[in-house]
């Protein structure tokens, strides 16, 4: 890790200025040879017809793009993720705006904090393992339903279980966007909250005319982040629909990621240019709605003086 | 927190229904929301490991209540039948080196990108930001052909062998960078100069100055994104199905995925709920121990 010699020479810099490439490229050759050239290497594959390492690539152009559009698996995969995305983000925002109406003052706050974040660090797939096992045609669940004189439903067949998928995330992610607001909710002064009571505002009214206002900024990013997630939902879903579905995830529970997994690694030969334009088609989707909820979320920023 | 109840009479409009909705209904309804998840969260860590102590038809006859006799050898069923032990092996190798690796890549490049004045130093945080925004799916493919080619490669060329393992290590590492140059980068800012500049001053060397006074200093923040890439790293599934899926070779999660594939025919229901122990305890440990940590780090360089 010797300085490079030319700053030594010609000019008096401070030693770590002298240490700046040595430090940064290690990590900077990695980022760039393993993350970002691979998704330049995606986009040139998905251009492309190719059962993988070996056999003959031959070039298809944007007919693979076409053929996504026509495809009704990975329309209907889409439409899935987009579902999840709209549906699943009310509920957890929904979820964390109540919650930031009370967690300020509650008692036992910082317990339910972190016990709530919980989920957050637990393998989806152990989530969808032992809900599965409530969830099982004979489960638990089934059984309680039956006092209640409700028959038993099949949560875990096709038609149900892409509704517990959402729910399951739900349930796992929330705590983190609880966390993330709640971390800008602190930094807002008490005596604000003070003025507020005097002047007769309500639990409610402080939130919606204080809080929210207050931490429109980091909800702004909370917004982008699940929107950027909830493109990427894989594990869930595999962990659902192993236990009631055995073979492939039904059409109906296939998000978007789900889909691309199948088409690359589960069918005999696999289509990676087809897997690739997947790829490629989330990656430009996920910058739209980047863009999209950003445009959606701005406002002026509100500050204390 | 005293102010609301002690909220002089009459000093406020008195609008009864707005006051029973803001002050009550929603409040009172949302706290014990909040309680009933947490106790549900609760019940359900504990009631996993009690699941995992019975024989395989007390969980399905009693499946909420105690073990009545504690049957360990679930434990040890699993260990075996799905090749957990294996696994558990595999898992706590690419995790921990894995986690390291990270950090010793990503902590020198924050230092230099947080103290430099070099105008690059701006874009070049930017473009390792970028990758926080680009979904895994687009590295899939290119994933899957970097592992066959490399394989080939390496046992035709260089070495005569190879092991999918390695090359799972090599990607959960590069994939895990963005983030954690990230956080450290901002990590490092807020960080004061004064030590390190009389390090040098002292006549110590930027490596020196680096592993003696910056990285002690900035140890709370390396110790954070350590973890959060050990929960991340313990956790992640969809590469591992990619690239070294098969039951010698991959880790926790694909492992009790593949037990629970098999439940239709094995039905080992209590050895199953030992897999979910297996995978699930050491993070609720690891959370327990530094929960105020992880929950910061997930949620520091965002909220801020």
């Amino acid at each position: 890790m010797a300085p490079p010699r030319e700053a030594r020479g010609t000019r008096l810099r401070p030693a770590r200025e002298r240490a700046f490439w040595p430090f940064l490229l290690p990590a900077l050759l990695v980022y760039t040879l393993l993350f970002v050239l691979p998704s330049f290497y995606g986009l040139w594959v998905s251009l492309h017809s190719w059962a993988g390492p070996g056999s003959e690539m031959t070039w298809r152009g944007l007919d693979n793009y076409l053929a996504l559009l026509r495809s009704e698996a990975f329309l209907r995969s889409f439409v899935n993720t987009f579902v999840l995305a709209v549906a699943g983000g009310g509920l957890v925002f929904g979820a964390t705006f109540l919650s930031m109406v009370v967690l300020r003052h509650l008692k036992g706050r910082a317990f339910i904090r972190s016990v709530v974040f919980l989920p957050m660090i637990v393998s989806a797939i152990a989530v969808g393992a032992a809900v599965g096992f409530l969830l099982n045609p004979k489960g638990v669940v089934n059984d309680a339903l039956g006092w209640l004189g409700v028959d038993a439903q099949p949560w875990l067949g096709p038609d149900l279980v892409f509704k517990c998928v959402i729910g399951g995330l739900v349930w796992s992610t929330t705590g983190f966007y609880i966390a993330l607001m709640m971390s800008a909710v602190d930094s807002i002064p008490a005596h604000v909250y003070e003025d507020a009571t005097l002047a007769g505002a309500t639990r409610w009214e402080q939130f919606r005319h204080i809080t929210l206002p207050l931490t429109w900024d980091v909800f702004a990013v909370a917004a982008v982040l699940w929107v950027v997630n909830s493109l990427k939902v894989f594990e869930i879903v595999i962990a659902f629909t192993t236990g009631g579905t055995p073979g492939t995830p039904p059409l109906q529970a296939r998000t978007a990621a789900v889909q691309q997994y199948v088409s690359v690694s589960m069918n005999g030969v696999p289509e990676l240019g087809a897997g690739a334009a997947m790829g490629m088609v989330v990656l430009l989707v996920t910058a739209v709605l980047i863009v999209l909820v950003r445009r959606v979320t701005r406002r002026d920023r509100v500050e204390l003086s | 927190m005293t102010a609301v109840t002690a909220r002089p009479r009459g000093t406020a409009p008195s609008r009864p229904l707005a006051r029973l909705l803001g002050d009550v209904l929603v409040p009172r309804l949302t706290a014990i929301a909040l309680w009933a998840w947490v106790v549900f969260n609760l019940l359900l860590v504990a009631w996993v490991g009690l699941q995992s102590l019975k024989d395989s038809g007390q969980v399905w006859t009693d499946p909420f209540g105690l073990p009545a006799d504690p049957a360990w050898h679930n434990y040890s069923s699993a260990w075996q039948a799905a090749q957990f032990s294996s696994a558990a092996l595999n898992s706590l190798v690419i995790t921990g080196l894995g986690a390291f690796l990270i950090v010793a890549f990503s902590a020198p490049a924050a230092y230099a990108l947080s103290r430099s004045e070099r105008r690059l130093a701006g874009p070049l945080t930017g473009y390792f930001a970028m990758g926080l925004s680009i979904p895994v799916q687009t590295l899939a493919v290119p994933i899957v052909v970097a592992k066959l080619s490399l394989y080939t490669f390496m046992e035709d060329w260089v070495t005569g062998w190879w092991d999918d393992r390695i090359t799972l290590l090599i990607f959960e590492v590069a994939l895990s960078l963005p983030f954690s140059v990230f956080v450290l980068t901002g990590y490092m800012r807020s960080l004061p100069h004064e030590v390190e500049e009389a390090a040098e001053i002292d006549g110590c060397g930027p490596l020196r100055t680096f592993l003696r006074v910056v990285l002690p200093l900035a140890r709370p923040g390396l110790v954070t994104v350590l973890v959060l890439n050990v929960i991340g790293l313990w956790n992640s599934t969809l590469l591992v199905l990619l690239i070294a899926p098969t039951p010698d070779q991959r880790t926790l999660p694909a492992a009790l995925l593949g037990l629970y594939s098999s439940m239709q025919y094995s039905s080992d229901w209590g050895g199953l709920f030992a897999g979910i122990v297996i995978l699930v305890y050491p993070m609720v440990v690891l959370y327990l121990w530094l929960g105020r940590r992880i929950v910061e780090g997930m949620t520091a360089g965002i909220g801020k």
